[in-house]
């Protein structure tokens, strides 16, 4: 039973992969957040012990998978990513959701970065505008996605 | 003592990690080695898929449901007069067609006239941005395999770069990474036609200056390469570019099919190249 109560974990990551495939016009494409980097580091924070590096990469695999991306490419963002977070959870756990949110902000551009420079090395540049715009509409969604998160955990009773 | 031992692990772990996603991409990008992991996640993932393209069947279906029955009675009606006016074009065709085979029976070239084609149906557009992909539901048990051209009915959409059983990755021409042979149907230049990202704009990159092109000039496939099958319309001019210092023209063209907005779409069997006597 206590175990049954983890899938909530995997539930939550794929309804994150479906809001990344979800088709959008042109326009909105390019301010789609990362949606399982905002999930993966809501449950890195909340459950450290349990969603680690190992849950960062076979996530990035399926992520490449499903974004016809390079495997590896966000592989390689959200293992970075998680492993920052790893370092600094305790102190950011404790803040305001509007504080917390600049540290997503920080961590999306990183996971982007990461993105964009393999985008780059294979000669598709990534437009100014996508870069910044996507982790910053993830900033102001992170206080919906902690909340609901952290109301879905409650629920669940996972510790 | 713990902590930095643990702390130690953890860095181990994250170096670990990410040099296997930096050799994967490597692996991935050079082979095809990691093909088969692919193509088993994107298996796993196309419920996903179907769960995505529901909501855009789903309005559809009820659009479908409550169009008026004057609405309906007006498109059977129109529909009756393009189907007669269809209807006289196919048999000036088939005349044609006939008078084409014999013609070229008369040459000694034999060609099947008739492509084999599958139908399919878009699945879901493009994830990534910067490229130009569509899934469509026919896969390797439909009989589709890379390299196998995609139409709609208007002209070339691109070509299969990856089969699933059930569905099946297709490239569009307008893809940066994409390019296809074509043919100037007045002036029967050839030339290769390289996407450029947006679904609006083709670009035919240096041809000289001298050759014989003007704007609305249709461009057709030519064949060459054994990809697509020859004469089908891919594009038609909308501007020529000039470069008169290194004496080049570049020529941009607007894709026939409709790229971003066609659902149903032909699969396209090549045909075989048979040139027997």
């Amino acid at each position: 039973m206590s175990r049954l109560r983890y899938l909530v974990i995997y539930l939550s990551l794929v309804v994150a992969l479906v809001l990344m495939i979800l088709p959008l016009p042109d326009w909105v494409q390019i301010y789609r957040p990362n949606w399982v980097a905002l999930v993966l580091i809501y449950w890195s924070m909340a459950l450290p012990k349990r969603v680690g590096l190992w849950f960062a990469f076979f996530t990035g695999i399926i992520l490449d998978a499903s974004q016809g991306t390079l495997l590896g490419q966000h592989t390689l963002a959200l293992v970075v990513v998680i492993f920052i977070n790893m370092n600094f959870y305790q102190r950011i756990r404790v803040l305001a959701l509007a504080q917390q949110a600049i540290y997503v902000f920080v961590l999306l551009l990183i996971n982007q970065l990461i993105v964009a420079w393999i985008e780059g090395i294979m000669g598709r540049p990534t437009p100014l505008l996508a870069f910044f715009g996507a982790p910053f509409v993830g900033m102001l969604i992170w206080p919906w996605v902690f909340v609901i998160l952290r109301d879905i955990r409650r629920k669940a009773i996972l510790k | 003592m713990q902590i930095i031992l643990q702390a130690r692990g953890a860095s181990l772990q994250a170096l670990f990690f990410v040099a296997i996603s930096v050799a994967m991409m490597v692996v991935d990008h050079r082979f095809n080695h990691l093909e088969v992991v692919r193509t088993n996640i994107s298996l796993a993932l196309t419920p996903l898929r179907y769960l995505v393209s529901l909501p855009a069947t789903g309005g559809n279906w009820l659009s479908d449901w409550f169009t008026s029955h004057t609405d309906l009675l007006e498109e059977n009606e129109r529909l009756r007069a393009e189907g007669r006016i269809l209807n006289a074009r196919l048999q000036k065709l088939e005349i044609l067609a006939e008078e084409n085979a014999r013609l070229r029976s008369l040459l000694g070239s034999a060609r099947k006239i008739a492509d084999d084609v599958i139908v399919a149906e878009l699945l879901s557009v493009d994830q990534n941005p910067y490229r130009q992909l569509i899934e469509i539901n026919r896969g390797s048990s439909d009989g589709v395999e890379i390299g196998f051209a995609v139409i709609d009915d208007f002209g070339i959409m691109g070509q299969v770069i990856h089969v699933n059983p059930q569905s099946a990755t297709t490239i569009l021409i307008s893809d940066p990474e994409h390019a296809i042979p074509v043919q100037f149907v007045r002036s029967g230049t050839r030339s290769v036609a390289f996407g450029r990202g947006s679904t609006t704009q083709l670009e035919l990159r240096y041809l000289p200056a001298t050759a014989d092109i003007m704007v609305d000039d249709e461009l057709v496939t030519s064949g060459l390469g054994g990809r697509f099958p020859p004469d089908y319309p891919v594009a038609r001019v909308t501007a020529i570019n000039e470069d008169r210092v290194r004496g080049f023209v570049t020529v941009f063209a607007e894709p026939k099919a409709r790229l971003d907005s066609s659902r149903e779409v032909l699969v396209i069997k090549p045909r075989l190249q048979s040139r027997q006597q």
